[in-house]
């Protein structure tokens, strides 16, 4: 494997363990106001946050160079003000990544806390508890299950991530070449042997995570 | 210890208005009417996990609830025990902490002692660290009793605590709950449908009915004394059914039902002077309907009150008794739909009589035993 290659294999690790944070922080909370919570603009959210899963990749990407681009509706103040711009960083990857894999977490950490019986949360609250100490102490450890395979999902998605991170972090060796985009490279480039090391690596890591939340999914309250 | 809880409401949900008010004292005070009738509504607006459209809802002299003065206490500061349906134990949490969950705040040590001291009354010793999964039933009942408890709740709040179990279980933790709410010597609302657990459990009865109270009263007056035919039907009362009045004295009253005479003895605390030629319901206990044998001569009328006569047209078999559906020898159409009377016979009497056989019978009844239910004249009932 070359450097170049080797710091893929790494970027993506790295990439996918940031995402995942990044989603635990934003995408449980999302899914337990979704789950328990009537607020406007509520299907709105639902929608928007599920798009990713529906659109083709390469269409998010697009969006996210809309927002986020040295020219974009975000971007283009930040580059103004600060002259650095987060498109063609690993950030960006970090980004795509995250917005790719959130709709997987939402979603089946929203049905798992929709599961946990209402009564529990309501016997909760006439025993003391404020909300939002019932959601810590009661909530979300009944939907502990659930969260955690959203949280699998969502890490095997990021590590996959390819057209919306093409777009947004674009192919920079050694900078912004994730795994797959790696792979991608090496086959364009008739690199066959180092292909199918790269391909070796990625699909040793999906089977981990698949027995990661096969482990998770027996595990016992 | 003796605090009054006074409830005055009402919720409008679409297609359905609760419109009620009660207090309740001392002892236990059950919620009793068919399903969908508000009674678990109510349980959830006193409990604060509901507001009200309008109302009132007060405990001693703590105002929970008030929308002139804008009052409205959240759940978490009512100082309600809840006992939900299917006791909403915490499944992740052991015994010991579902009980102290209601604790927090409270110095450890006494938090500790408390539990200890919950764990113990319940008879719960040895189970602490168990889960809710991994208990009995009955165990599950005395952790969902205890942790409402633990706070030292000004009342409990017992939504139909034993409908989930089957029946042999039911009646035990019935004896249980009852031995236990005597015991702690606490103030409770219990919801329940089953006129029978009602009337065990509760020292009051209040009736429910779409989303009104029809009846709030003792349990024993209530039995004896349902204010009106729609409370009678409620109770699961049968053979309820529409006379004439003849004549009403203080102490007797007079009617005419089927084309005969029936006498009935008038209450002697609430005696009820309808009109002659009056619409008046009444009902007549099956149980206290007489069959009179036949190898024992001709009937005497001096001797046997309200004596009736007419032919079995349908029976059925319930183990211990029989129920027999009697049309009676008069013209016209029978009362209730293909019968006139409802009687229950014990089964040693179903076979001495011979009854399986032997389908035509005359019938007696004390004038004790045909109560008359006021309040459901001809057309003032319909409020």
């Amino acid at each position: 494997m070359s450097p170049d290659q080797l710091s893929a294999v790494w970027l993506s690790i790295k990439v996918s363990i940031v995402a995942t944070l990044l989603n635990a922080a934003i995408g449980i909370p999302l899914a337990y106001l979704l789950a328990r919570r009537r607020f406007w603009g509520r299907a709105a959210v639902d929608v928007l946050v599920t798009l990713p899963l529906v659109l083709p990749p390469t269409v998010t990407g697009y969006y996210l160079i809309v927002l986020l681009g040295r020219r974009g509706v975000l971007g283009a103040p930040l580059y103004e003000a600060t002259g650095w711009s987060v498109a063609f960083t690993w950030y960006a990857a970090v980004i795509a990544a995250t917005v790719m894999a959130l709709p997987l977490l939402v979603r089946t950490a929203r049905a798992a806390i929709e599961s946990v019986d209402p009564n529990l949360e309501r016997a909760a609250f006439t025993l003391g508890r404020a909300e939002w100490r019932t959601a810590l102490e009661v909530t979300l450890p009944l939907a502990r299950n659930g969260i955690l395979a959203g949280l699998v999902l969502a890490f095997a998605r990021a590590l996959g991530e390819f057209g919306a991170t093409l777009m947004l972090a674009g192919n920079i060796p050694g900078k912004t070449q994730t795994l797959p985009l790696s792979i991608y490279t090496a086959v364009q480039t008739g690199e066959a042997g180092q292909a199918m090391a790269l391909v070796a690596v990625l699909t040793l890591l999906s089977c981990g995570v698949v027995v990661a939340s096969a482990r998770l999914g027996a595990r016992p309250l | 210890m003796s605090q009054r809880l006074e409830v005055r409401l009402v919720k409008r949900l679409p297609g359905f208005t609760l419109d009620v008010e009660w207090s309740a004292g001392d002892g236990v005070a059950v919620l009793f009417g068919p399903s969908g009738a508000g009674k678990t509504l109510t349980l959830q607006c006193l409990s604060g996990l509901l507001e009200p459209d309008a109302g009132r809802i007060v405990v001693g002299s703590r105002v929970l609830f008030d929308t002139a003065a804008r009052i409205n206490v959240p759940p978490q500061r009512r100082g309600l025990g809840y006992v939900f349906q299917g006791y909403a134990l915490f499944p992740h949490l052991s015994v010991a902490a579902n009980i102290g969950f209601g604790l927090r705040g409270r110095p450890r040590a006494d938090v500790l002692r408390r539990v200890a001291e919950v764990i113990e009354r319940m008879g719960l010793g040895g189970l602490e660290h168990r889960r809710p999964h991994e208990i009995s039933g009955g165990q599950r009942q005395r952790v969902a009793l205890g942790r409402a408890l633990a706070p030292d709740p000004a009342f409990l709040l017992l939504d139909e605590p034993l409908s989930a179990l089957d029946a042999g279980l039911r009646q035990s933790l019935r004896e249980e709950l009852a031995g236990i709410l005597s015991d702690w010597h606490v103030a409770a609302v219990l919801v329940t449908h089953d006129f029978q657990e009602a009337y065990r459990l509760g020292d009051q009865i209040v009736v429910y009915e779409a989303g009104q109270v029809i009846q709030a009263a003792p349990r024993s007056e209530l039995l004896w004394r349902p204010a009106s035919e729609r409370v009678a039907g409620i109770l699961g009362i049968r053979n309820i059914l529409r006379g004439t009045v003849v004549k009403a004295s203080p102490d007797r009253i007079q009617l005419r039902w089927r084309g005969q005479m029936l006498e009935a003895v008038n209450s002697p605390v609430r005696s009820y002077l309808p009109e002659p030629d009056h619409s008046l319901a009444f009902f007549i206990r099956p149980e206290y309907v007489r069959l009179i044998r036949k190898d024992r001569g001709v009937a005497d009328p001096m001797h046997h009150m309200n004596l009736l006569s007419g032919d079995i047209v349908r029976e059925a078999d319930f183990g211990t008794t029989f129920t027999l559906y009697f049309r009676l020898d008069a013209p016209g159409r029978p009362a209730q739909g293909d019968y006139d009377l409802e009687v229950e016979v014990p089964r040693l009497v179903y076979e001495i009589l011979e009854i399986g056989r032997d389908r035509r019978w005359q019938l007696s009844m004390h004038r004790g035993s045909i109560q008359v239910l006021p309040g459901a004249g001809t057309s003032e009932d319909e409020r």
